[in-house]
């Protein structure tokens, strides 16, 4: 990898970043009923009527492409076709009675488990509209009632239509030697530097190998001043989720001096009120520091006019 | 615009950044940047010549919505038509062949890069699974390929110790591969007594992520003939996508063959006619399921290729188990088949005139991507 | 020499939030709508383009993996395409090249965006750079209204000319069966509607939309087997701008006059505002589509405010755009780049129902995704 000169590789940490986001899922119809069905210890396939196969869980569309489909309950007795045990849980491929295709769920308990197995299905004591409300299979009792086809089905209750889930990803991101520099600078001399890029000579910040436009190397680090020019702004009034500050503030697009690229930030010091009228494209702001920097543009808190309005 | 036919497309150049578990001195870019700069260098072409670039990563091992968007300057993308295809590279690839063969550019890069070691490999595949049943059973690559290995092995009488033989068959290999970083080749017994993952699969056993980018410059015949001496022509492709439901999934990756079946048909080869092939998985069974789905070996027999060292031409760069960058796999086993038809991998085979590529993507394989290639020499 | 038509178009009724189906649902609905609308079974199909949002719009990572069975399609060759809000064209863009390339002689494209699922703004700002700059950003609509602002000095893109774009879009759209928001504004209820991130307000901000739409593309050659009424794609190109370069512009979209170059040279257009009957375009926020109008060459730079003025824009006006009510109908952000698509094709083959322009033979789809650096543009007519 090229480095331009005077980037040395620093062993700087990697960035903690986590993307967590709320959902309200849909799950449609035939997994709405084959999930609420779960609670009264049922487990609903469908059967296709174009042809015939029996399906399970319950299928939107069949195998076949076709949407013309019933539900039917199906035994809760198979056989195991598949199984893999892991640490923390077992699961395995089951063909229940009367069923066309397997059915992938947990194998419940610690016993032996071998292809061609008898199971039977056995169910969570407090049911709540989730798939492990059927905790799992484990082997067949001698009571257990086997081969019962897929039988017609009433619903005994409505079908689930939305399931709340979140995503909680978790990230540690490389700063690489480019944005390494970028971020000493600024912790350690409360400096800001770009890069040059050979070429249009433009100073690109946040530094980086290659210009986007003209695709050659950078090659000489430069300052860029914590002065610049406002190129836009907004007001923002609208709440979010993750949103740092509450509304209302001015998000702001700034130009360092000595930079060619923007950089995003807020503006403060400025009468929210007054601000669509008198805060204007092309005025200059300062940037005003945290006392402890840390290496990273939160070490500016934020922008304020060097003339205020 | 018109077009007019399908025109012959080839891979003049490519070049891999090295395959590193932790790239931790580096971000994507730097990445994409260090391969797309060394895939022209050499290549007799500039950026100017690109028309337009294809690329592959994804947002959930990014940790970033609309990645290659924030990535598009080292991809040398700014004012070209640019597109992502969110699937690993070689569907890329296919992309830009199509665009090749429509006659509407004449130079295209293909790009895959992945940076595993910056997120939570398990959480990208365990989010591919439905989430109102299959995702909280506890679907994901790891379960599922257990399941797969499982059956696998019990189909055709075979033993874990027959995964560990193939496992290190790889490592081996690519411990004279250049580009990949490893420390050690594992013994077999390392590989039967590493942690079980999901029975019968040892953590050794399933594919290493790894760090990295990948380019390939794909061009049409002319710039073909101006730039090399020995184009690798792109002579077939073929996908193929199985069930998301795991439970109803062929066993035997039938989609892969569906898919090999169509690109050696519009090749105009067969299997028999491959002189190498390199091949994606995330597990040693799903290595020897894959060499069967192509049509390389029997079903079941795939072993046989190792047991009877008839696997020189298989996987020679090391294939995926020691190395797999999950969005970048397909692409960098087109690259390192390129490499070694042009002579540039000691460990392949002289004269090696064709390969057969293939990428695999989802939980367990769910879909499969393959490319025949022939390079022709002066 | 051939071209690819399109022979088949189908969307869903977008809404507010579909509890009817889930993702797969969704999908299946538009992709049948356009199959019968070829007189084709997907058995028919070659293969299939499956074009969405950022994954993290909703909860599933590689969605076409999930959405194949609903489609019918295992076994073929189905693949995801992405361009942030650009992604339905950019899907449709990706099958026309697999037909033009002879890779498939039918491909289905369907797109489709289910936003009523996760929390749109809070995965936006996802978007960003985690290192520098994500924890200020204030989705696509901080930087969208700043960048407004300043147009408003320099080509004079007033508030109250982005309230004309919210009215005509509005009006339009109650004549769109698949649009669902079905209000009439005013000027002045849009003027003094809440700001969210000022000069965009409320009433400049599309809806959040449950919608799926699809098309089926094959070659000039095989079109007349399936339909009577092809539209055929004369021109189609997108451009990519990178999103921090320097000097990069806020006042023109580059990457859009320079997607409008050369598909106006491959369409032999020499003067938009004449030569096509309508234009369907991609406006996020009102803002929009007025620099829309002057990065397409319908006025010159800082005419755009006289433009939507005259009425000119208005169905009934000499270039009506947005007939279908443009994204302020209906935005289900993943599919919006393809029912810009879609409308196009319904328009120059006369099958637009009531939100049809009379006689329209030739139209323009407009479509952009990303930090506003990802655009694309095609031509689309009835010969």
């Amino acid at each position: 990898m090229h480095l331009a000169p005077d980037t040395v590789p620093l062993d700087l940490p990697p960035l903690q970043s986590t993307i967590a986001l709320p959902y309200r899922l849909t799950p449609g119809k035939a997994t709405g009923t084959f999930l609420a069905e779960l609670a009264a210890r049922r487990i609903v396939g469908t059967r296709c009527l174009r042809c015939q196969r029996v399906e399970v869980p319950a299928q939107d569309v069949c195998s076949c492409g076709h949407a013309e489909l019933e539900f039917v309950a199906v035994s809760t007795v198979g056989t195991l076709q598949s199984y893999t045990r892991m640490p923390d849980k077992t699961l395995g491929l089951i063909r229940l009675d009367g069923c066309d295709c397997d059915l992938l769920h947990r194998l419940h308990g610690d016993h032996e488990w071998a292809v061609g197995q008898r199971l039977q299905a056995c169910w969570s004591d407090s049911p709540q509209a989730q798939a492990l409300d059927l905790l799992g299979f484990e082997p067949a009792g001698q009571g257990a009632m086997a081969g019962l086809a897929p039988a017609a089905f009433e619903a005994s209750r409505e079908p689930l239509d939305s399931m709340a889930t979140e995503l909680k990803l978790h990230y540690q991101h490389a700063a690489g030697p480019y944005y390494g520099r970028l971020f000493d600078e600024m912790r350690t001399s409360g400096r800001i530097m770009g890069i040059r890029c050979s070429h249009c000579q433009s100073t690109l910040l946040p530094p980086r190998e290659l210009c986007d436009v003209c695709y050659e190397r950078t090659g000489t680090w430069a300052d860029v001043a914590d002065t610049g020019v406002l190129q836009a702004f907004s007001i923002i009034h609208l709440k979010f989720i993750g949103q740092r500050r509450d509304p209302p503030y001015v998000y702001a697009e700034v130009i360092l001096d000595g930079a060619s690229t923007k950089i995003i930030h807020m503006l403060d010091g400025v009468d929210i009120e007054a601000a669509p009228a008198r805060l204007k494209p092309g005025m200059r702001v300062k940037a005003v520091w945290k006392a402890e920097r840390k290496g990273s543009l939160d070490d500016i808190s934020h922008f304020e006019l060097i003339d205020p309005i | 615009m018109s077009f007019q036919g399908s025109q012959p497309v080839a891979i003049v150049a490519t070049a891999q950044t090295q395959w590193r578990a932790t790239w931790s001195q580096a971000q994507h870019i730097d990445l994409i940047a260090a391969a797309v700069q060394n895939a022209l260098k050499g290549s007799g072409l500039d950026i100017r010549d690109v028309d337009f670039v294809i690329d592959s990563g994804s947002d959930v091992l990014d940790g970033r919505s609309i990645s290659n968007c924030g990535f598009l300057g080292a991809m040398g993308a700014h004012h070209k038509e640019e597109s992502r295809v969110e699937d690993d590279g070689l569907w890329a690839a296919q992309y830009g062949v199509a665009k090749i063969a429509s006659g509407s550019a004449q130079v295209g890069l293909i790009i895959a890069y992945s940076k595993p070691s910056e997120s939570d490999v398990s959480q990208y595949y365990r989010t591919m699974a439905d989430p109102f049943i299959q995702r909280p059973v506890g679907l994901d690559e790891e379960s599922a390929c257990g399941l797969q290995a499982q059956r696998y092995l019990h189909a055709h009488q075979l033993t874990p110790a027959d995964l560990a033989e193939v496992t290190v068959a790889a490592w081996r290999k690519a411990s004279s591969n250049p580009t990949v970083e490893l420390d050690q080749v594992p013994s077999v017994s390392q590989v039967l007594a590493s942690p079980m993952v999901a029975s019968p699969l040892t953590q050794a056993m399933m594919a290493r992520p790894v760090d990295g980018a990948v380019v390939m410059v794909l061009a049409n015949a002319s710039v073909a003939r101006r730039v090399t001496t020995a184009p690798v022509w792109v002579k077939g492709i073929g996908a193929a996508m199985d069930s998301s439901v795991f439970a109803m999934r062929d066993a035997q990756f039938d989609v892969c063959r569906q898919a090999a079946q169509r690109a050696y048909a519009r090749a105009g080869l067969s299997a028999a006619q491959m002189d190498l092939a390199e091949t994606s998985a995330t597990s040693a069974a799903a290595e020897l399921m894959t060499l069967e789905a192509l049509g390389l070996a029997e079903p079941g027999k795939a072993i046989d290729l190792f047991r009877q060292g008839r696997d020189a031409g298989i996987n020679a760069s090391g294939g995926a188990l020691p190395a797999n960058p999950i969005m970048a796999t397909g692409l960098v086993r087109l690259s390192e088949a390129a490499q070694a038809l042009w002579g540039q991998r000691t460990s392949s085979a002289k004269n090696s005139r064709r390969a057969v590529v293939h990428a695999s993507s989802g939980i367990a394989a769910q879909s499969h991507c393959v490319f025949v290639v022939e390079v022709e020499r002066p | 020499m051939s071209r690819v038509a399109i022979i088949g178009v189908g969307q869903t009724h977008h809404q507010r939030r579909r509890a009817d189906v889930n993702v797969p649902g969704l999908v299946r609905e538009a992709a049948q709508r356009a199959l019968a609308d070829a007189k084709l079974e997907m058995s028919d199909i070659d293969s299939v383009v499956v074009a969405s949002g950022p994954v993290l719009f909703a909860a599933v990572n590689q969605p076409e993996k999930w959405v194949v069975d609903a489609l019918g399609a295992r076994g073929k060759p189905v693949v995801r395409i992405t361009s942030g809000g650009g992604t339905g064209f950019a899907g449709a863009l990706g099958g026309y090249y697999q037909v033009a390339g002879g890779q498939a002689d039918r491909v289905l494209v369907v797109a489709y965006d289910k936003l009523s699922e996760g929390a749109l703004q809070a995965s936006i700002s996802s978007l960003y750079d985690p290192f520098w700059g994500r924890e200020f950003a204030v989705g696509i609509m901080g930087f969208s209204a700043a960048y407004w602002r300043a147009r408003m000095d320099k080509l004079g893109h007033t508030e109250e000319a982005a309230a004309r774009v919210v009215v005509k879009n509005l009006s339009n759209a109650r004549m769109n069966p698949y649009a669902h928001v079905r209000k009439t504004v005013t000027v002045d209820d849009v003027l003094k509607s809440a700001p969210l991130a000022w000069p965009i307000k409320l009433l400049d901000v599309p809806p959040i939309s449950d919608g799926a739409a699809a098309v089926v593309l094959t070659r000039e050659d095989l079109a007349a087997q399936h339909t009577n009424t092809p539209a055929f794609i004369r021109g189609i190109a997108y451009c990519a701008e990178a999103d921090n370069a320097p000097q990069r512009s806020m006042l023109m979209s580059e990457p859009l006059a320079h997607a409008a170059r050369v598909v106006y040279r491959a369409s032999g257009i020499t003067n938009p505002r004449r030569q096509f009957d309508v234009v369907e375009l991609q406006e996020p926020y009102s803002c929009f589509e007025l620099s829309y109008y002057e990065s397409l060459g319908l006025c010159p730079p800082g005419g755009a405010a006289e433009l939507i003025a005259s009425g000119a824009t208005e169905m009934g006006g000499d270039i009506p755009v947005n007939p279908s009510g443009g994204c302020q109908g209906a935005n289900p952000i993943g599919a919006a780049g393809l029912i810009r698509l879609v409308e196009a094709a319904m328009q120059v083959t006369g099958r637009a129902g009531e939100h049809q322009v009379p006689g329209a033979r030739l139209a323009a789809a407009q479509t952009g995704g990303g930090w506003a650096n990802l655009r694309g543009l095609a031509v689309v007519s009835a010969d």
